[in-house]
């Protein structure tokens, strides 16, 4: 089968953040050190060669930037300092443009000054929806509210379903896999497995779990949070039972962001050592909705929302920018694309 | 310190005892000129003396060495001192250098020591043999090894615990442990360094399990096993003394690899690695050599020759790096690694590993001088100003530099650049003669 070599794509992928990975002399440390990395699965080598030679249909065909949960051993044991790791999550970044067919992705991962725009214009439009209510608390939440169900529902609908099914025709459809549909049913326990645990990176370290148990509680309190304030209307209900539920995730929220940003700070994991915009918006947003959705509450609870419209209002914002940008075209997706990429891979294996 | 020091004067200084030092130091003294051979340990002969066979011509090495440095001991140019250092060296002009010169107490007259070994066993110490690289043990009084030179015995003052047992058999009475430790004043008129290089330290990388797994050993340790005076009279792995039949050779073990800090290539491991699995092959017939590696640099003469041949007498080349090893319970070894050719990671069982251990600068370098410094290279080798055109050359002017101490290299090479850094120091010394 004739491959199309793409000569500039070393430079394409330093866009989306690689590092140094054309040093690579080919050694095979990283596959050997990698505790995912088996025969039947053998990575990270195998995505620095296609990387170096530019060779993007057979990447875009590939799942295992996927099943690469950046433990960083790779990374630290590589001789000549190619860091594959930090390959790998490029090419998670990459592969996310590529399954986007609006497009958007790509631009906000290559360009920071897209990205701020986008925030701003998000920004901006929610100020002068609050403004064009006159600041009404009541009707600013209501709307608020509102927003975020058919938000959901319009980025779920239009972005992520066509994105999946372009990953699906990729992954699977491009691998000529003809499995039987039983096997998409079959498989459906693996996906689902993955999406709510994460399993994988419980053995990406052998040693230490706790990043995986603090992520674990970040994308439960997480989507709790999510369920909490759009299904059982948080910050309108009376139950005293959901009201302490809600303090409770958006405080998780908070809290293992806080984390997580500061070890992006200090640096102290190879993990760490690199972070993208797009790195740094996700957590700093995530740790900002966890804040503000606890003190919007709050103020409802010690009733001086009404002369503190502003945490509100800067709520709303983050929400926003969160539901119309970093949800559909950030790095958000990896939830999914991760959870789907295990679903794909149990289809073609099952061949 | 204000002990007195000696006062003494040579035409050259050599530093390093090995192969390259003890070269550079014969063409000097049969040119006329009187050497003085500083070695800091307790024999001359460097690494070479104790390796097993030589590359790609399988000589014996000892063989090669022994003659070569019974004719240094012998020569009336060259005066030796052993288990010495040197430091402060200073030019003063050209033509005219300083050294202070420490030379350690053996605790034994070596001209009426005998090696006659009944010191070695009346001595109740047992410490690890450094001459065999830990594969077996030694007294506190002791004769270094074999075809040491000299050859008498040395009381190894650190682990001497004073009982005097040595010395109340000792027929001649060369024992002494009122010997102090000599300082020299030195007058040289040129200098060359000698001072080699180290093997890269295992411990460095624990996913190796050196230190750990018992039958994990470096590839010094597999050419004692080998060599004409080795230690067991055959191949045993230490870990039961079990004869191996799947061993397995990890190359660039401490080379090519900027964890370590060490990101160049020693040149020598391939090929060391070759001719031990050459030599195994005939030692045990029946046992599988495995060499895995990321590429067989086999440049020199005869060297992919060498390559070829190993091949054919059925020695397994596999090429991926070794990723990690584990031990299991009888001892046997398992080696985790990317089959490069395939692409897919595997694991293989050998009942012993040998690393290949790169090559290290020497720590010392550059710390001998006092005033003006000697310029080093990135991994801390000797600086070769001028590479092309004067090799041997160093940033002071009547400085030479002979061997490894200036870059990893094999022995020939090392032979090739004393003999350089001696026709340097001649000419330099002719130049400037006083008129």
């Amino acid at each position: 089968m004739a491959s199309k070599i793409n000569p500039k794509f070393s430079e394409e992928l330093k866009k989306y953040g690689s590092v140094n990975f054309n040093a690579c002399y080919n050694c095979g440390t990283c596959t050997a050190v990698c505790s995912l990395s088996t025969t039947d699965n053998s990575f990270p080598r195998e995505m620095v060669r296609l990387s170096a030679l530019g060779l993007e249909s057979e990447i875009k065909k590939s799942l295992k930037p996927w099943e690469c949960y950046y433990c960083g051993e790779c990374t630290s044991n590589c001789p000549q300092t190619a860091n594959p790791g930090e390959l790998m999550m490029s090419l998670r970044r990459w592969l996310t443009a590529q399954y986007d067919w609006t497009g958007l992705s790509g631009l906000l991962y290559k360009s920071l000054i897209a990205t701020i725009l986008a925030l701003s214009i998000v920004a901006v439009g929610v100020w002068y929806f609050a403004h064009s209510v006159g600041y009404e608390t009541k009707t600013m939440l209501h709307t608020g509210h509102l927003f975020e169900m058919i938000a959901i529902g319009t980025v779920f609908l239009l972005i992520f379903v066509p994105n999946l099914l372009r990953m699906w025709y990729f992954t699977v459809v491009k691998n000529n896999a003809k499995a039987p549909i039983k096997h998409y049913f079959t498989a459906l326990a693996d996906l689902f497995v993955h999406m709510f645990t994460q399993k994988r990176s419980k053995d990406c370290d052998e040693k230490d779990n706790f990043r995986w148990m603090e992520h674990f509680v970040l994308v439960i309190a997480y989507l709790s949070l999510l369920f909490t304030t759009v299904f059982l209307n948080w910050f309108a209900t009376e139950s005293i039972f959901i009201i302490l539920l809600g303090y409770v995730e958006s405080f998780l929220v908070f809290l293992i962001t806080v984390h997580f940003v500061s070890g992006r700070i200090q640096k102290s994991k190879s993990l760490n050592k690199f972070s993208q915009p797009s790195d740094w918006l996700f957590v700093i947003w995530l740790l900002l909705m966890g804040l503000t959705a606890f003190l919007v509450r709050l103020f409802i609870d010690l009733d001086i929302l009404e002369t503190n419209k502003w945490i509100y209002i800067i709520h709303l914002t983050v929400l926003a920018q969160w539901a119309l940008i970093i949800v559909p075209f950030g790095k958000w997706s990896h939830f999914l694309y991760r959870s789907f990429a295990m679903y794909f891979a149990k289809i073609n294996k099952s061949l | 310190m204000n002990e007195e020091r000696k006062v003494i004067k040579y035409d050259a200084l050599v530093i390093g005892g090995g192969i390259a030092g003890g070269e550079a130091a014969l063409n000097l003294a049969n040119t006329g000129y009187k050497v003085l051979l500083v070695e800091k340990d307790r024999s001359l002969g460097g690494k070479m003396i104790l390796l097993s066979k030589v590359f790609p011509t399988l000589d014996c090495s000892a063989c090669i060495t022994t003659p070569k440095v019974s004719e240094i001991a012998r020569h009336q140019n060259i005066t030796i001192f052993t288990e010495s250092e040197v430091s402060d060296i200073v030019k003063k002009s050209e033509n005219n250098f300083t050294a202070q010169i420490t030379k350690k107490p053996r605790y034994v007259r070596v001209e009426d020591c005998t090696a006659c070994q009944l010191c070695e066993k009346a001595c109740p110490v047992s410490v690890r043999d450094e001459y065999q690289f830990g594969l077996i043990g030694r007294k506190a009084a002791f004769i270094p090894f074999s075809i040491a030179n000299p050859k008498a015995a040395a009381i190894d003052i650190e682990n001497c615990t004073l009982c005097g047992a040595c010395e109340k058999v000792c027929p001649t009475h060369c024992i002494d442990f009122t010997m102090e430790t000599e300082y020299y004043e030195l007058h040289t008129k040129t200098v060359i360094l000698a001072t080699g290089f180290n093997l890269f330290d295992p411990l460095e990388i624990p996913r190796y399990g050196y230190g750990q797994y018992k039958n994990v050993i470096t590839s010094m340790q597999m050419e004692r096993e080998i060599a004409p005076t080795r230690p067991f009279n055959t191949i045993l792995r230490p870990g039961d003394g079990k004869v191996p039949d799947k061993i397995a050779y990890v190359l660039c073990t401490g080379s090519r690899d900027a964890t370590v800090g060490n990101p160049i290539c020693s040149q020598i491991c391939c090929m060391y690695s070759i001719k031990q699995a050459q030599l195994l092959m005939g030692a045990l017939p029946m046992a599988d050599v495995t060499i895995y590696y990321i590429n067989i640099r086999s440049f020199g003469k005869g060297f992919e020759e060498f390559y070829q041949q190993a091949k054919g007498m059925g020695v397994n080349f596999v090429k991926g790096k070794i990723g990690k090893i584990n031990e299991k319970e009888d001892g046997n070894l398992i080696l985790t690694y990317e089959d490069i050719n395939e692409g897919v990671v595997k694991e293989a069982e050998h009942d012993m590993v040998v690393l290949s251990v790169g090559a290290k600068s020497n720590p010392t370098n550059g710390k001998m001088f006092g005033q003006e410094k000697l310029k080093l290279d990135p991994f801390n080798f000797i600086a070769q100003d001028d590479l092309q055109g004067n090799p041997s050359k160093t940033n002071i002017n009547g400085v030479f530099v002979a061997g490894t101490a200036s870059a990893p290299m094999d022995i020939p090479d090392s032979i090739l650049s004393a003999g350089s850094a001696s026709s340097e120091a001649i000419s330099y010394l002719i130049q400037h003669q006083e008129a």
